[in-house]
């Protein structure tokens, strides 16, 4: 079968102008995600990842190159980021190193609030977003605010928060770094788990070596370029 | 769901903090404003209350509330007789210091035209008007009379039959009233002590001002031409009042004017600085207000700029992060509003003079605190939205 990609990066690169020098954060990168994949991006510090999935997620727009989310042509070089914000809202889900929750809402409307600013009526925002969370294991925890929750249960109302809107791209930077190795496996499996539901497709970025075995495929990125992809697990779907 | 009203639930604190504060300027404004007003309507009470079609005072004078008037104290009978005049009453005022209790206060003694007028037009709060021709007043309550008190004015023994309520000259001394020729005689009195005083001066210093008794008789008719400030005309209902003004004026030794012209002059000339100060030190108020709403707004959302950086990432339309900082603007303003006339009720009638807080003034105010409101949030949401989502992650 050969199904469309969730996300696909042509040639993507990024310049940063830095005095009077030139940084390639980002040089000729392409690559693709598939629908139902978990995928690692590797690296040492300062060789892109996060540049990669800035442009990914439609939130820098690439120096050259293209990106195609769902075989959609969506960012052209120094495209107008603004307008695509509804396009984000509708197509992609993220997570971070921290969580940032806001701070002035409880787990669930955290969780709601992501629905409601795309036009789902509050009760209906509110339902789901608990059922969310009770998948999540956070039942329990849905009415409290983000400082009475440990770092791993906020870690999780943040994903509860990227999945709401059904996303098909998720996107994650580091989002096991604050989080110890059972709690970190945990999130990659909830990754992974979504990925197999919703045929979603998943990016994880990650300096963790506990949690390379979870992943479908890697990518190992070197001042800007990838070096080489690891295939550990030969399968998909 | 409503961000604005969950951060303040969130941090009640400090938004009951910041709204206090705003509500302290915002008292600070009303008083100020209500100062004036007080003064103002303080000033023109006796003038409207007195009910005189025209008053006729002291030629080439604009007597005697914004410059002096004194005329002699049988101008009455003058102006009786002009066709079209139905009533006249004599009209002066003295500031004088009354003892009673071994305490003194300074009272703004105003004439009453006894028996003709028996301060009839003076709203009492308690006891009746005057019955006798001598030694009875009526004083308002900021004086602090009881009924019945009696007091030392000069040399005589005064009753206090009546007592009124928010009777005060420009200056808020209470006024106290009492029939015309007990005014005459007081300020007969004090005139005569004064020159013999005058004259003793010059002999010796040590000499005390209380006994100057038996001197008194005969410094008396030596000054018998003692003064008034005006009197006050009743038209007869047919007359043409025109024509009462021309006759009065071609005497040459008076001017009249009506009580609008006193009402104006005060106004206009009296309490024209006045006015103009407590409109700037209003204005400077206000700017101060603005600014410190501004920074206030600006600085709550220089503090959620993360979490509006997030907002964006998610995809949030600008409408919700301006909808945000725009309806906690308003809130600050509505909560500082609403604490500000709270205060305002609640201390403002302690205060020595009359605050009047006019419905007119406070629209205009909540106007104000709404417009500068507004140029918060204009402040916030230009900040708001140049931050770029990718400074989540920074
Ligand atoms: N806004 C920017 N302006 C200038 N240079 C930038 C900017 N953003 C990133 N860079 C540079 O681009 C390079 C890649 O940065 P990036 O953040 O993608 O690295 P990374 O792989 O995510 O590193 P880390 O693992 O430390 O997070 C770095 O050399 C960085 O200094
Ligand atoms: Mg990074």
């Amino acid at each position: 079968m050969t199904a469309t990609p969730v996300l696909s990066i042509r040639n993507a690169s990024r310049h940063y102008q830095s005095g009077d020098s030139i940084v390639k954060a980002l040089d000729d990168v392409s690559m693709d995600i598939m629908p139902g994949e978990v995928v690692g991006i590797l690296g040492p510090s300062g060789s892109g990842k996060s540049t990669l999935l800035l442009i990914a997620g439609l939130l820098e727009p690439p120096t050259l190159g293209e990106v195609y989310i769902g075989g959609k042509r969506v960012s052209y070089p120094d495209a107008m980021l603004e307008g695509l914000r509804s396009f984000r809202r509708h197509n992609i889900g993220f997570v971070f190193q921290k969580a940032n929750l806001i701070p002035f809402l409880t787990a669930l409307e955290n969780v709601a609030l992501a629905l409601e600013i795309d036009d789902v009526s509050p009760r209906d925002a509110r339902d789901y977003a608990r059922w969310l969370l009770g998948s999540l294991d956070l039942a329990h925890r849905r009415d409290n605010l983000p400082k009475q929750l440990s770092g791993g249960e906020q870690q999780r109302v943040a994903v509860a928060r990227a999945l709401a809107n059904d996303p098909r791209l998720i996107l994650a930077d580091e989002p096991t770094a604050a989080l110890d190795g059972e709690r970190g496996k945990q999130v990659i499996r909830l990754f992974r788990q979504i990925a197999t539901e919703a045929d979603a497709g998943v990016a994880v970025v990650t300096h963790d070596p506990r949690v390379l075995s979870l992943f479908d495929r890697s990518y190992e990125l070197r001042d800007g370029r990838i070096v080489k992809g690891h295939h550990p697990r030969q399968e998909s779907t | 769901m409503n961000l604005a009203i969950k951060d303040i639930r969130y941090s009640l604190g400090r938004f009951l903090l910041t709204a206090a504060g705003v509500g302290f300027l915002i008292t600070a404004s009303i008083g100020m404003v209500g100062l004036y007003r007080g003064i103002v309507a303080d000033a023109l009470l006796l003038i409207e209350q007195i009910g005189a079609d025209l008053w006729v005072v002291q030629g080439g004078h604009s007597g005697p509330f914004s410059e002096s008037s004194a005329i002699s104290t049988d101008m009455d009978r003058r102006v009786a007789g002009v066709v079209g005049v139905a009533a006249v009453r004599r009209f002066t005022q003295t500031s004088q210091q009354v003892s009673f209790n071994d305490r003194s206060v300074r009272a703004t003694i105003t004439a009453i035209d006894f028996p003709s007028d028996t301060g009839d037009w003076i709203n009492l709060t308690a006891g009746r008007h005057l019955r006798n021709g001598h030694y009875e007043v009526i004083a308002n309550d900021n004086l602090s009379l009881a009924l019945g008190t009696s007091i030392t004015v000069g040399r005589d023994q005064y009753h206090v039959v009546g007592l009124t309520s928010g009777m005060v000259d420009m200056g808020g001394d209470g006024l106290m009233f009492m029939s015309v020729n007990d005014v005459i005689t007081i300020m007969k009195r004090r005139t005569n002590e004064e020159i013999l005083l005058a004259r003793k001066s010059d002999l010796a210093s040590g000499l005390a001002t209380g006994n100057s008794d038996s001197n008194g008789g005969s410094v008396d008719g030596a000054l018998d031409n003692q003064k008034i400030a005006a009197v006050l005309v009743t038209l007869s209902p047919a007359a043409d009042e025109q024509a009462v003004r021309e006759a009065l004026l071609a005497w040459g030794d008076v001017n009249v004017m009506s009580g609008q012209d006193q009402k104006d002059l005060l106004l206009n000339q009296r309490l024209l600085r006045l006015r103009i100060q407590i409109l700037a030190f209003t204005g400077v108020l206000l700017v101060v207000m603005a600014i410190v709403i501004s920074l206030i707004i600006y600085m709550l959302t220089i503090e959620k700029l993360h979490q509006i950086a997030m907002l964006k990432l998610i995809g949030a339309r600008n409408s919700v992060v301006i909808n945000m900082i725009v309806q906690q603007a308003f809130l600050i303003g509505a909560g500082g509003f609403a604490f500000g006339i709270g205060l305002a009720r609640l201390i403002f009638p302690h205060f020595p003079r009359r605050v009047v807080m006019d419905l007119h003034d406070l629209g205009l105010l909540a106007m104000t605190v709404a417009i500068i409101c507004a140029f918060a949030s204009l402040m916030g949401i230009s900040r708001a939205l140049n931050v770029r989502a990718q400074e989540v992650l920074s």
